[in-house]
């Protein structure tokens, strides 16, 4: 492992009338090098506090940070050899682009050709040719957060650090920088810890994901792990969306599992976790999953709204009582159920995750 | 309070909090600009600071034989002196109150103005608004008496007022008040306006559309979000007000208020322990209203004063208030200008009240005689001014920025030496650095030498044995005779030069080294290079010439001979910054032991910090006074720099000390301009800290164009007053040019901000 992360705990003093804080709480995590790791959470998760510890800006509270076989605990920040690419892109306002991308560079006392070099080099990577001598009050937010990028870079870090760098972006100029951020990454085959809230930007990015709640890790997994197969409630509500539907265990048989849920029966399969018979449990499925059917199908609803979307119709069913959100992703249904209409449910019984507990 | 502010901390979290206070020092230590920044700061105020208040305050419980009285404290309760010091008391507080309600009043006139009427010619309004916060403190006192006094211009001459016994004159409180709101409504003017103009229109127009009328409008809205900066703007007059010395000497008539009072005390009759319980006195409610300031005002404060002003601006639609406000801001201004123009006219003018023709005699005078006070005053304010900017960018930096135990009381204690009046500071000092105690220097010394040692040291016993043997080698050459003395400790530092030159190869270190080593001796050649200028001057006939460059020659001596307990700290800091990184035992050890002795010695040579009479103690406590106003605009200038910014200069391989060279320096680098002008404006009109500590060699104009007016002098002391308005502009204007041409409209200085 490159980078390992050894029961870091960080807990904040009290500050006036907030008492102690616990921002981070024994995260444990692995790092390979040239992996792209993402953290992902909701606002006071801890991922910024966790990067910001990775980074040298703050001190664990307890626990060990591992690179490269050394511990780099008490290394300040510019002894760690690390780069960070932050939300507010931090460009130094007084240097021009080709200062600000150079300035890492004149630190290490490099001579002028060599940095000369480098610079064109990097400037030509993020495709910012020719820009050199501009001010930074003179790019654009796409561009300034290029140059942000590219004085990461140049560096050549043992592990690169971007702390929500898209966030201060609009839509479109975000989804390219996102494949651009991603392209570089694997060209470089740098080591790169990513903070965002943003889980698209988790999914597109990420050769994994580690989703933080209040402090701890909920799960570490690839993208697909994480969404298909999702160890907590909190994880596959944060990621995508999903119908929590409860169900009592009637049996399971190797990889088959079956489920009394909402009145009926049904048998689901890939189930990899072990469960005891009556043990209750939660289906997770995604709206993808639901298939909605004037008739046909195993469970009787009544379509509780319906709402067209362009690209997908969206519907919320009534079935025995609870409320479940469909995707009806087919282009050629044209027409919507009405409110009020009775319909039939299935689910996709091949990708449902299943949880214990209600 | 909060009692631990750190991101570092212990490593298991059931640390105690002692545990966690080492560590953070360790770390502390192991960046070498942080803790130098620290230690400097620090030491600065706590000498400077703190230690000459607590003399202050607590020398008014000790009588001259040393023991505890409270003599002074006791009479304002007896029925001798009592009914006469209580009545002070009282009219200090009428004089505070009602100056600071005008001032309030007219700042918000003012404000109201030029931010909502659309006043015809708003920039000279604005800058005739500030002028008062550079002239020198009696100024206006001077020119009113000249104006409106028992001989004065309009009351005697034009108006044909003969004043008998008896009658109301200007001398007294209502005078007193008309000129204290003259010369602090500015400060109001500054606060009101930075309010308004950050004040959200649509917060009004929400109010508008919901119904509201004008005046509902301006009674539930306006005003409610104005309070905190009205509150603001009367606590800081009313302790403008109470520190003020210049004006109540001038014409507060029979009346005397505290600050008189306590003048008195130390001029009049020597007696220290008089003044020291009188500015306890004094001290209680403006350090009272410095809290209530600080810790409750500010915080309810619902618009941020630091922010940038919103995008437009409401105007004042109906045009009958419009003009009420302009007419009254115009009509203020009139009256400025007449009190400034009064004062040049005054010094032109033969005998004022008897004889009004022009004459150049007070000016050909005040060149002459006058030329060692306003020569001194300028040399000493311009020396003081870069270590005033500078200190307060670094305190600034590490309010602002950094995260240690003890931040906030070096908060707080580097605004007390500008926040309490001057004349308990004045006294404090007079205290503190007379017949300083050994225990101070050697405390001093302590703190620096382990921080030296551990700087310098690799491991414990390098740090002992450097420690040790750079003592006792120090207090050793206290020994060697005075004459020779100084040759020997600039010695020593040139032979570490060459030690550097041989054994480490850095070359430029040891040139650094080698002319510390040189300045170190001048201190026993100043004399050799001074006396021939001095024995020049007077060869030259009597004069301008004569006197300026007599002092030219003192200021050598004072360039080339600094106190040498300042020295000491000096090159300490000096030795760790030069001795980073030595390579070799030996060598460390060595050149550690050397500059350490040198440091020792200095540190104890003659009696320590013994000041009182020369030219440091006078920087000092300009610096002392001017130290807030570089604070506040360094951390305005600082809170609107993205930390991140520093983060990333420092993830890229930059240090504590590069990022701040590189990065933060050049981005607070207006903010440092603005200080220079704050400090040398405050050096050129302070009065009442140094007035106590001017000596028959370093002579202050402000304390002259007292005593010229004591002895009848109305001619002089108008010159003298116009002299200091206009170098103090000339000042202003000079850096404001350079500050244009060096930011080409890539920032500007807020004046605004320092006072």
């Amino acid at each position: 492992m490159y980078l390992t992360l050894e029961n870091i705990t960080k807990v904040f003093p009290p500050r006036g009338a907030a008492g102690e804080v616990t921002a981070v709480n024994d995260v444990n995590l692995d790092i390979k090098k040239g992996e792209l790791v993402t953290l992902l959470g909701p606002s006071g998760c801890g991922k910024t506090t966790t990067l910001r510890m990775i980074a040298g800006f703050e001190f664990p509270t307890s626990g060990r940070i591992i690179l490269d076989k050394q511990d780099i605990n008490q290394l300040p920040p510019h002894k760690r050899e690390m780069s960070m690419v932050f939300q507010s892109y931090a460009i130094f306002p007084h240097l021009n682009v080709f200062e600000n991308i150079a300035y890492g560079l004149n630190v290490q006392r490099l001579s002028k050709a060599v940095i000369k070099d480098r610079v064109d080099k990097v400037l030509g990577l993020v495709h910012l040719e020719g820009y050199g001598d501009r001010a930074p009050t003179q790019l654009s937010g796409g561009q300034q957060q290029r140059v942000a990028l590219a004085r990461a870079l140049i560096m050549e870090p043992k592990v690169l650090l971007m702390d929500e760098p898209l966030s201060n972006l609009d839509a479109k100029l975000r989804e390219e920088m996102r494949t651009e951020i991603r392209r570089i990454q694997k060209e470089l085959n740098i080591t790169s810890v990513y903070v965002t809230h943003d889980q698209i930007e988790a999914m597109t990015l990420s050769d994994r994901i580690v989703v933080m709640n209040q402090g701890i890790i909920e799960q570490i997994g690839t993208p697909v792990e994480i969404y298909r197969f999702p160890n907590s409630k909190f994880v596959a509500d944060f990621i995508g969306r999903a119908n929590f539907v409860p169900g009592e265990v009637q049996e399971k048989i190797e990889s088959k599992l079956t489920v009394k849920s909402l009145g009926q029966v049904i048998e689901l399969k890939n189930i990899k976790r072990e469960f005891n018979k009556l043990q209750a449990v939660t289906l997770i499925i995604r709206p993808e999953m639901i298939r909605i059917k004037k008739a046909g199908e195993l469970f009787k609803g009544v379509i509780h709204r319906a709402v067209y979307l362009g690209d997908v119709i969206e519907y919320v069913v009534e079935v025995c009582g609870q409320l479940i959100t469909g995707l009806e992703t087919d282009p050629y249904v044209m027409e919507l159920f009405p409110e009020g209409e009775q319909v039939t449910v299935g689910f996709a019984e091949g990708c449902i995750q299943v949880l214990p507990g209600e | 309070m909060q009692t631990v502010s750190s991101t570092i901390e212990a490593p298991t979290i059931k640390s105690s909090s002692l545990t966690r206070r080492f560590r953070e020092f360790s770390l502390i230590g192991r960046d070498p600009m942080l803790s130098i920044s620290l230690l400097l700061s620090g030491i600065f105020i706590f000498v400077f600071v703190v230690y000459p208040l607590y003399r202050s305050a607590a020398g008014g419980f000790i009588s001259e034989k040393g023991a505890w009285d409270v003599t002074y404290f006791t009479r304002y309760f007896d029925n001798y002196y009592g009914p006469a010091l209580r009545q002070s008391f009282i009219d200090t507080m009428e004089m505070g109150i009602l100056t600071a309600t005008a001032g309030t009043l007219v700042g918000f006139i003012f404000a109201y103005s030029i931010v909502r009427c659309r006043i015809p010619g708003k920039r000279f309004v604005h800058w005739l608004a500030l002028v008062p916060t550079v002239s020198p403190p009696f100024a206006l006192a001077l020119s009113m008496i000249l104006l409106f006094g028992r001989n004065g211009l309009i009351s005697h001459k034009i108006l044909g007022i003969e004043f008998v016994k008896g009658m109301n004159d200007i001398y007294g409180l209502d005078g007193l008040v008309i000129v204290q709101t003259i010369t602090f409504f500015s400060v109001s003017y500054l606060i009101l306006k930075a309010m308004l103009e950050r004040l959200n229109p649509a917060m009004e127009e929400a109010g508008a559309s919901l119904g509201a009328g004008r005046f509902h409008l301006f009674r539930t809205i306006t005003m409610p979000l104005l309070i905190p900066g009205i509150a603001g703007s009367f606590l800081l007059l009313f302790v403008e007000s109470l520190a003020d010395l210049g004006n109540p000497l001038f014409i507060a008539g029979t009346k005397t208020v505290l600050s008189a009072q306590i003048f008195m005390a130390v001029i009049g009759e020597y007696n220290f322990q008089k003044a020291s319980a009188l500015s306890l006195v004094l001290i209680i409610p403006t350090l009272a209203v410095f809290l209530v300031q600080r810790y409750y005002v500010n915080r309810r404060t619902y618009i941020s004063v630091t922010g940038k002003p919103a995008g437009s601006q409401i105007v004042e639609k109906d045009p009958l208030i419009r003009w009420i406000f302009n007419i009254l801001a115009y009509l203020i201004i009139a009256f400025i200008i007449v009190l400034y123009v009064t004062i040049i006219y005054g010094s032109f003018s033969t005998a004022w009240g008897v004889d009004f023709a022009p004459t150049l005699r007070h000016w050909s005078m005040t060149i002459t005689r006058g030329v060692e006070a306003i020569l001194d005053t300028t040399f000493l304010s311009a020396m003081a001014t870069p270590f005033a900017a500078i200190l307060g960018m670094i305190i600034a930096w590490l309010v602002v920025r950094k995260k240690f135990t003890g931040k906030s009381v070096l908060d707080f204690t580097s605004n007390l030496g500008g926040a309490v009046p001057g004349t308990i500071l004045g006294i404090g000092f007079i205290l503190a650095f007379n017949k300083p105690p050994l225990a101070l220097a050697i405390a001093i010394y302590a703190i620096l030498a382990m921080f030296y040692a551990q700087a310098v040291g690799k491991n414990s016993a390098e740090r002992i044995v450097i420690l040790i043997l750079g003592t006792a080698l120090g207090v050793g050459l206290t020994r060697v005779d005075a004459r020779i003395m100084y040759f020997c400790l600039g010695g020593l530092y040139v032979a570490m030069a060459l030690i550097f030159m041989l054994t480490q190869r850095k070359f430029s270190k040891a040139l650094i080294t080698a002319l510390i080593g040189v300045y170190v001796m001048s201190t026993n050649w100043a004399v050799v290079l001074s006396k021939p200028i001095s024995d020049f001057s007077r060869s030259l006939e009597k004069g301008f010439w004569s006197n300026a460059i007599f002092q030219f020659a003192d200021y050598l001596k004072v360039l080339l001979q600094p106190t040498p307990s300042l020295l000491a700290i000096a090159l300490l800091f000096a030795g760790v910054i030069l001795l980073q990184g030595t390579q070799g035992r030996p060598f460390r050890i060595g050149l550690g032991m050397l500059g350490l002795s040198v440091a020792c010695a200095l540190s104890f040579v003659g009696i320590p910090f013994a000041m009182v009479g020369g030219a440091y103690i006078i920087m000092a406590a300009f610096i002392v006074r001017s130290l807030p106003a570089s604070v506040r605009s360094g951390v305005a200038a600082l809170q609107q720099i993205d930390p991140s910014i520093e983060e990333a200069s420092n993830i890229l391989g930059a240090d504590a000390q590069y990022t701040f060279r590189k990065v933060t320096l050049p981005l607070i680098l207006p903010a440092l301009f603005a200080g220079l002008i704050f400090s040398f404006t405050r050096h050129m009109t302070s009065l009442s800290a140094i007035i106590f500590l001017v000596s028959a060699k370093w002579r202050i104009v402000t304390a002259s164009i007292l005593s010229e007016w004591e002895q009848g002098g109305v001619g002089v002391a108008a010159a003298y007053s116009t002299v200091i308005i206009i170098l103090v502009m000339i000042a202003i204007i000079v850096l404001n040019l350079i500050i244009n041409k060096m930011f080409k409209g890539r920032g500007s200085v807020d004046m605004s901000q320092g006072f």
